[in-house]
């Protein structure tokens, strides 16, 4: 723009720059000194100035994972990228660059000060991901759109707005607007906003906000709506019973079943399918009401089973905590009583004394944690057993209602049957009823069609309700064997962090003590 | 029933007659009393009579006999001195049931129906008592209201311990003399309990020798004993379906049911031992039996199960403002009970005490009723048991047959019941209660009767005969440094002081030994008025422990040793030579906001073995925890170089070893930090060292020179606007008087020499006009020529006196001429005053003069005539 940039060569964002700016900005003095002996980590930096570099492109940042704080300002950056690692980032410069589009911020979650002040940006998006967005400077840029303004909305603790030196800011209700769209505002273009501009700002805009609040509220009260719907779905789901609260498994049967629905139209038919499908839907009921209770009953049985786990394994640490801080208490003293003893032959003694301390507090720690163990695995396998007895039960009684939808089934097919014989035969005697559909005479040629017909019917049907109960029982046997597999699993593991945690606190003690000895040998 | 019928017209007839056999019969009542426990042989009756005899002896010497000749009868109001003509028909409704009964009941003591009062009047028991909601809301509830008749009074025994008193004075009288006997008391007690609500009764019966003299000293202070811990037995959780087996018990049952053994029997001989004790104790307390035991006449209050949420029926002492239950040992018998309404005799043998009394008033059989148709007639039984029961026992028809139904109780002859502020508020007689319990010693003072704001003292003693001084507990109150209750043990010498809120270090108790500095104490604090959350600060000779809570550094402990001083030469205070520190330990609560590999859980800075050791919060589902140590030497390397951070300066264990951890820098950044925070921590230290000082000196102040805090709400102690009220009044005074001046009319004289009712005449105004001008300046002229002759008068006599001094000059004495010259002055300056006044007076009358004229000018009654004539 009016900065001679091209005066100096475009520079790179190359490693040498980057070590060169963190080694400048590091630590001072002692700890530089500390510093430099042992060499910076990108990955520790959590603050870095990059500005007045004639940088081009941004470029080499993936290593800085940590960064907090990053200032790119004053260089001719044309466009955002290279940022999407510096996930921690909360603090982004840009300004003073050639950016003309907001982009490549979407990772940027936890940033709340973002400034693009003297870019070429005109319009306002791509900030969505940018939920925590407290202060953004978005000033002598060339947003021309009121509309951007509203779009700054969705963030909550917006509270510090520049927007000066646009073309926007010369409008006479530019002021008026912002404040009034933007009621959470505390500061715009670096001066405060002041009650009473606040309501002027209210009462003129009152009529196009309430609108737009009526909107807002409508999209989120939808959304809600969906979402809480989703989570009942989920439930449901968790209950082995979705859709089952409805028609939805008669309907689906129906849904592919062509001769099935054209048979529908013959006489007597409608009144039998209408009481059928009652019928159906009240055991299609049942079984949701039973699978709801049964995943209660499961949800009890789980919880119960991870609060005594859970309380077991509190004591336990408690237990091997007391150890440890009474250990530690006499600890102290010894490594005291071992320093100041002078004599040889003592000296080795009370060492000696000593490690076999340590190796007491390893037994008694490896005691608590293996009966813990035991303990557990025998609460874990009948925990194990009931659930599956739970499951098993539950497939068994939800198996017998299915039967009973079997059996409803088979009764309409066989009512089905003897009216669609009837029906032949009248047709075949040639007292044909005048308001048979024309798609349903074809059916009526003789007996193996119509036998065909209503039996594929059939067949679709039973097929729909096989697959329902199919679905349902392995979903529930592969939940239980997922569950029982996932408590052994973490107890496995659990087993091993302690075993692993002892021994290191003992490796720990005994290099202690070994160092110990070493430095009296020595002396 | 006819038989009856008879008796009680023939007695009817003969009222006065009987009246005055009665009177007799009064008389004659210690024989009652002796008749009173039918099965008496004689010769007990003799033995009794022995040491009835000795008895009386002692109680004449009680000093504190409630004559009436301190009674000022004319004060007292009409109703005291003179029966109504229905309280008249009262006494003779009482007379003719007190005779019936003494004719059917001949073996029982007279009634106690109708004392004389302070009038010589006699009044029934039942007008005596004055049904009173006090003004204070202190005196709402029984307790209180209990607790303040036996504060307020000061007891006086009955002038003869068998029979109930000749007189029964009002319930104010009683106040205003703040002492009476137990019939006094109850009534007083009875009136307010009604007047609060309660379903309270006077008794008249028989107590135990403690009882009616008010004797606690065989009593535990209240006191002193102690809140019984409500013991919530945990409810046992039901073992949960999937608890944990505990692992297999691998010990011996034998040996634990040999140990078990052995401990029973331990446990069994101390047992032994200890109630033998406990026995001999008793035999040592137990009193001697009382010779009178059943027969010394108390009166107590009764309050009934129903009103103001009384559960359950019980007894108040009113000398001791204890509630019993009806079955107390303490309560011999009921003769009878009555309150504001109706007079209950009670007609159930007492010969267990009163523990197989049934307080059901609306039974007859039980209790004898006096008046027939009050709303006390809750009776369980149905009417036709109630008929037949009627006719076997005729007692049950005194009362109902000898009066006209619609007779009730003629409304109290006592005035109002008042108890004023002041009273109410010192309480006690004279502000000052001793009441002595068994090892304790209880003292009572009105609030600001002490200069240090001391209300109560409660001394307990290790003997019986309370020499050996166990501890002392001190009340406290308005003190402006909030102190509460001092408690001081004797035996161990320790001191703990109470604060309420408001000390201006939150200070909430302080126990100590010594108020040196530097001692053992222990100071607690209400650490939400605190900035830095303090709970408790402990201190040693050599160390001092703070506890903290809620604090935003989540800092909850810290624990500083103190090594021994060093000298210095130059000053020696404890405020410029603080003892050096060896040792700070400060302990951190969770701090949920960081990992806990991070989250320091107690740091001890080793000040002069320059060590500092961090241990880190243990994790969730560890059991291990971090540790570091930094040892802070300053050393030089070979080259002369000084060494920042080599790797053995800190050495840590890690639970999950980290890389950045290790990093020569990252240990060098937390040591630094560590420094400052040490730096910190000693201010701190210091800081708490010069609070504890602060606190000292300012108890000692406050022991030393005490002011009570008043509460502006408090009109008459509050000096300030005390001061300022009389201000107000003085002003409002003033300004009355003004006005009143200014409504003083100088033209009353004048307008009232002329005829009333005519109009003014033009002539009349103008007469009246120059009549008061003349008159004005006739008064003007009187009084200078009054000061003139005052002034003349005094000039002649100090020449009288210069004469006088002149020619006696060389015989008088020094006295003399010194009396003369102070004569002199005196009467110089009196002169000149004259003379002052006389000038003044001359320069300001013509000025009156003319404003008087201006003024009636200006009257409204002159104007018209005036201003034609102007």
């Amino acid at each position: 723009m009016h900065r001679l940039y091209n005066s100096l060569e475009p520079r790179v964002m190359d490693e040498d720059m980057l070590k060169l700016a963190v080694g400048e900005q590091g630590p001072r003095e002692e700890a530089g000194q500390l510093a430099r002996q042992e060499g910076i980590l990108f990955k520790d930096v959590l603050s870095l100035r990059l500005d007045f570099q004639n940088i081009l492109r941004i470029d080499s940042l993936w290593e800085f994972e940590n960064l907090t704080k990053l200032q790119l300002d004053n260089n001719i950056i044309e466009k955002i990228e290279g940022l999407e690692q510096l996930v921690h980032l909360v603090w982004l410069d840009l300004s003073f660059n050639n950016i003309e589009a907001i982009e490549g911020l979407d990772t940027l979650v936890n940033l709340e000060d973002l400034s693009l002040f003297n870019n070429r940006i005109s319009k306002i998006d791509s900030l969505d991901a940018l939920v925590k967005l407290q202060v953004l400077s978005l000033g002598n840029n060339q947003i021309g759109n009121m509309m951007n303004i509203i779009y700054l909305r969705r963030f909550k603790d917006l509270r510090t707005l520049s927007l000066s030196g646009n073309p926007i800011a010369e409008s006479e209700d530019y002021k008026m607007f912002v404040c009034a769209y933007l009621p959470d505002l505390v500061y715009l273009d670096f001066h405060r906003i002041d009650d009473h501009m606040k309501e002027m700002a209210e009462s003129k805009h009152q009529y196009s906000i309430d609108e737009l609040k009526h909107r807002e509220n409508l999209i989120q009260s939808r959304l809600e709506d969906e979402q809480a719907q989703q989570e009942e779905l989920e439930k449901h789901k968790a209950a082995f019973v979705e859709h089952l609260n409805g028609s939805f498994l008669f309907d689906s049967m129906y849904t592919e079943d062509v001769e099935g629905n054209k048979l529908a139209y013959l006489p007597g038919v409608s009144e039998l399918l209408q009481a059928y499908k009652d019928k159906f839907v009240i055991i299609c009921l049942n079984i949701f009401e039973y699978g709801l209770k049964q995943q209660e009953k499961r949800k009890l049985e789980l919880d119960t089973f991870n609060e005594c786990v859970q309380e077991a394994i509190q004591e336990n640490q408690e237990q091997g905590k007391h150890r440890i801080a009474k250990f530690e208490e006499k600890h102290l003293l010894s490594l005291n009583a071992i320093r100041d003893e002078s004599e040889l032959t003592n000296f080795e003694m009370k060492i000696v004394e000593y490690g076999k301390d340590i190796m007491e507090l390893f037994n008694v720690l490896m005691t608590l944690e293996m009966q813990l163990v035991e303990q557990l695995e025998e609460t874990i396998n009948m925990f194990e057993r009931n659930i599956i007895d739970l499951v098993a039960l539950f497939i068994e009684n939800v198996q017998s209602l299915m039967a009973q939808c079997r059996d409803l089934e088979n009764h309409h097919h066989e009512k089905l049957l003897e009216i669609s014989i009837n029906t032949l035969e009248k047709i075949l005697k040639g007292d044909v009823d005048e308001d048979l559909p024309d798609d349903l005479r074809p059916l009526f040629v003789d007996k193996d069609t119509i036998f065909n017909a209503v039996g594929a019917s059939h067949d679709i049907h039973l097929l729909k309700i096989d697959n329902r109960e199919d679905e349902l029982v392995t979903r529930a046997n592969s939940w239980c064997t997922h569950l029982v597999d996932t408590i052994h699993k973490n107890e496995i593991m659990r087993n091993r962090r302690r075993v692993k945690e002892i021994n290191q606190y003992i490796d720990h003690m005994q290099n202690e003590l070994d160092s110990l000895e070493c430095s009296d040998v020595i002396d | 029933m006819e038989v009856l019928k008879e008796k009680v017209e023939e007695e009817a007839a003969a009222t006065e007659q009987a009246e005055v056999a009665e009177r007799g019969e009064k008389l004659l009542r210690p024989l009652d009393a002796r008749r009173e426990e039918a099965p008496m042989t004689q010769e007990m009756l003799r033995d009794l009579e022995k040491k009835l005899s000795e008895i009386e002896i002692v109680v004449p010497e009680q000093p504190l006999t409630f004559t009436k000749d301190s009674i000022d009868i004319s004060k007292l109001p009409l109703s005291y001195q003179s029966n109504t003509l229905k309280e008249e028909h009262l006494l003779q409704v009482a007379d003719n049931f007190s005779r019936q009964y003494s004719h059917l009941c001949p073996d029982r003591v007279p009634l106690f129906l109708h004392p004389l009062n302070e009038c010589e009047v006699p009044k029934f028991v039942s007008t005596t008592i004055r049904p009173t909601l006090m003004p204070y809301p202190e005196l709402y509830n029984w307790d209180s209201c209990a607790q303040f008749v036996s504060d307020f009074l000061s007891m006086v025994p009955l002038p003869d311990p068998l029979k109930p008193p000749s007189h029964l004075y009002s319930s104010t009288t009683v106040l205003k003399h703040q002492k009476g006997n137990c019939f006094d008391f109850s009534t007083l007690l009875c009136s307010m309990l009604i007047g609060a609500g309660y379903d309270a009764y006077c008794i008249n019966g028989y107590g135990s020798q403690d009882l009616c003299h008010m004797d606690l000293t065989r009593d535990v202070c209240p006191l002193t004993m102690k809140h019984k811990e409500m013991v919530r037995e945990e409810e046992k959780v039901p073992s949960k379906k999937y608890a944990i087996k505990p692992p297999r018990d691998l010990s011996s049952r034998f040996e634990q049911e040999q140990e078990m053994k052995k401990q029973e029997e331990m446990k069994g001989q101390e047992e032994k031992q200890r109630r033998e004790e406990e026995a001999r104790l008793l035999e040592v307390e137990k009193a001697k039996i009382d010779p009178l035991h059943g027969l010394r006449v108390h009166s107590w209050v009764v309050v009934l199960s129903g009103k103001r949420e009384v559960p359950e029926s019980f007894f108040i002492d009113p000398f001791t403002a204890r509630s019993y239950s009806t079955q107390d040992d303490h309560f011999l018998g009921i003769e009878s009970l009555w309150n504001h309404k109706n007079y209950w005799i009670n007609m159930q043998d007492c010969w267990n005490g009163c523990k197989d009394l049934i307080f059901d008033l609306g039974d007859p059989v039980r209790w004898e009723y006096l008046l027939l148709g009050t709303d006390k007639s809750h009776l369980s039984l149905t009417e036709e048991e109630d008929d037949g029961m009627n006719d076997d026992d005729d007692v049950e028809n005194l009362g109902k047959e000898d009066e006209d139904k619609s007779f009730d109780m003629p409304p109290s002859w006592v005035e109002q019941i008042e108890i004023s502020p002041e009273a109410f508020e010192t309480r006690c007689p004279s502000g000052k209660k001793v009441i002595q319990y068994k090892r304790a010693k209880l003292e009572k003072w009105a609030p600001y009767l002490n200069s240090n704001g001391l209300v109560c003292r409660l001394t307990t003693y290790e003997d019986l005969e309370c020499t050996k001084t166990l501890e002392i507990k001190e009340w406290y109150q308005n003190r402006e440094d909030m102190l509460e209750l001092k408690h001081i043990n004797k035996s161990t010498g320790l001191n703990i002081d109470y604060f309420k809120p408001g000390h201006p270090q939150a200070l909430r108790a302080h126990s100590y030994v010594s108020m040196q500095p530097e001692m053992d104490r222990v100071m607690e604090f209400y650490e939400t008025a605190r900035v830095d959350g303090l709970v408790k600060r402990e201190e040693t000779p050599s160390s001092m422990t703070e506890h903290y809570r809620g604090r935003s550094d989540f800092l909850s402990y810290r624990h500083v040793d103190f090594g021994p001083r060093v000298k210095k030469l130059s000053l020696n205070s404890a405020e410029s030579n603080p003892r050096p520190m060896v040792k700070i330990t400060e302990r951190f609560s969770r701090n949920p906001k960081k990992p806990a590999d991070e989250d320091v859980a107690e740091r001890a800075f080793l000040i002069q073995e320059e060590r500092i050791q961090l241990r880190y919060h243990c994790r969730d589902d560890h059991i291990t925890a971090s540790k570091r140590e930094f040892l802070r030497r300053t050393e030089v390397d070979s080259k002369g170089n000084k060494i920042i951070m080599t790797p053995d300066m800190c050495i840590s264990f890690e639970v999950e070893p980290m890389e950045h951890t290790k990093k020569l820098l990252y240990q060098y950044e937390a040591m630094m930090k560590l420094r400052n925070e040490e730096k910190l921590s000693r201010h701190q230290a210091w800081e708490s060292e010069l609070e504890v000082l602060e606190i000292l000196k300012l108890q000692e102040e406050e022991d030393d020179a005490h002011t009570l805090a008043i509460s502006i709400y408090d009109t008459k102690r509050n000096e300030k606007s005390k001061e300022y009220r009389e201000a107000m009044e003085r002003v409002m005074h003033e300004e009355h008087l003004r006005q009143v001046e200014a409504q003083l009319d100088y033209l009353a004289p004048f307008l009232a020499q002329l005829p009333p009712g005519n109009k003014l005449t033009r002539w009349q105004a103008m007469c009246i006009k120059d009549e008061c001008l003349s008159d004005f300046k006739q008064r003007l002229i009187d009084k200078a020529n009054l000061i003139q002759a005052c002034f003349e008068k005094e000039t002649q006599e100090l020449q009288k006196k210069q004469q006088w001094y002149q020619e006696n000059q060389v015989t008088l004495t020094a006295e003399d001429e010194d009396w003369y010259l102070s004569y002199c002055s005196q009467a110089m300056f009196r002169i000149r005053i004259l003379e002052q006044r006389l000038n003044r007076h001359k320069e300001l009358a013509p000025l009156k003069y003319l404003a008087l004229e201006e003024k009636l000018h200006k009257d409204p009654r002159l104007v018209e005539f005036l201003k034609v004539f102007v």
